[in-house]
């Protein structure tokens, strides 16, 4: 950037227009959060997580890869405690930036998650050692699922970004095509399409603001 | 402000520097502020050129700038007031206006 002359009118109003053009977009870039933190981290906790849970435990019981059986779960727990350290930690990073309306938004929206699961996993957690491996598998999967597809949508409703809801809505569908498909596919099923999905949105969001951006710096 | 037909280039903003700060700060939703450092980096100027700025834009009643405290650490959170973002409005449309009709440039 050149340096400025403080005091100097621009030199006419559409050179002012451009200025000011540039500098909202240059702002709006900068102040834009990376898609990718928020959404790759579960996207790829997904990944692996259900990926594991399929290997372990497949469609009509079959044994991919013979881990134990207490691990599966236990992976996809750490690995979703990880993911939500980790946006939790991106989401305050950006509140240290911006403060405001948005960020106490940003705040509630990111408390109701961690609140949400804890009640759900403890609700859960009550029906230990009643279920069948194969069923409880289903419900903790599906629970979870559902849930993270109605937040996902209720995120699209408070930011108005269209993305995310669909995200949400893909999730939805996702989870009763896993459902319907029966235990050991709702892991593969998961993994692929859920987990894939969320790395899919991430991606194509993080590419359309590095286009945005290298149009601003034209 | 004045609202006639010939449309005034408000003399506060009518300043280049003064004219980036006020558009980066109109990105924010209302009430929404930015950490200053972060507003520095965005606009590429110095700490004391931008808080001149700021002061002159503060003066007019356009921006408000809070310090304030994160933890132990101060923080100055600077915002474009309501008028403030009523006088970029009337600026981007004074200039629109003199785009369209440049003959009755004051």
């Amino acid at each position: 950037m050149t340096p400025i002359d403080d005091e100097l009118p621009p030199v006419d109003p559409a050179e002012s227009l451009r200025l000011i053009e540039h500098e909202r977009a240059e702002t709006a870039l900068n102040i834009t959060p990376d898609p990718r933190g928020l959404l790759w981290p579960w996207g790829f906790a997904w990944v692996l997580g259900f990926g594991v849970y399929f290997l372990r435990f497949g469609p009509d019981d079959r044994v991919f890869v013979d881990l134990p059986s207490w691990l599966p779960l236990t992976l996809l727990l750490v690995l979703f405690l990880a993911a939500g350290a980790f946006t939790g930690w991106f989401g305050a990073r950006i509140s240290r930036t911006i403060s405001g309306p948005s960020s106490r938004q940003g705040a509630m929206y990111g408390i109701t998650w961690s609140v949400a699961y804890a009640g759900m996993s403890l609700v859960l957690s009550t029906t230990n050692g009643l279920l069948p491996d194969a069923q409880a598998t289903m419900l903790w999967a599906g629970a979870m699922v559902a849930l993270a597809g109605a937040m996902h949508m209720a995120g699209g409703a408070i930011w108005n970004d269209r993305n995310l809801f669909l995200l949400g809505a893909w999730t939805s569908v996702v989870n009763i095509a896993g459902i319907l498909a029966g235990s050991g596919w709702q892991s593969l099923i998961l993994a692929v399409l859920g987990g894939g999905g969320m790395i899919a949105v991430g991606t194509v969001q993080w590419l359309r603001l590095r286009r945005l951006a290298n149009q601003g710096h034209r | 402000m004045s609202q006639t037909e010939v449309p005034d280039l408000d003399p506060v903003i009518h300043a280049q520097a003064r004219l980036r700060v006020v558009s980066a700060l109109s990105t924010l939703r209302e009430a929404d502020s930015i950490a200053f450092p972060r507003l520095q980096e965005i606009l590429k100027m110095t700490a004391g050129n931008l808080s001149v700025h700021l002061r002159k834009l503060e003066d007019a009643g356009y921006v408000e700038v809070t310090k304030t405290h994160r933890g132990r650490t101060p923080t100055t959170l600077v915002r474009l007031t309501r008028r403030g973002r009523l006088a970029f409005e009337d600026y981007t449309a004074a200039l629109r206006a003199l785009l369209n009709t440049p003959l009755e440039e004051p």
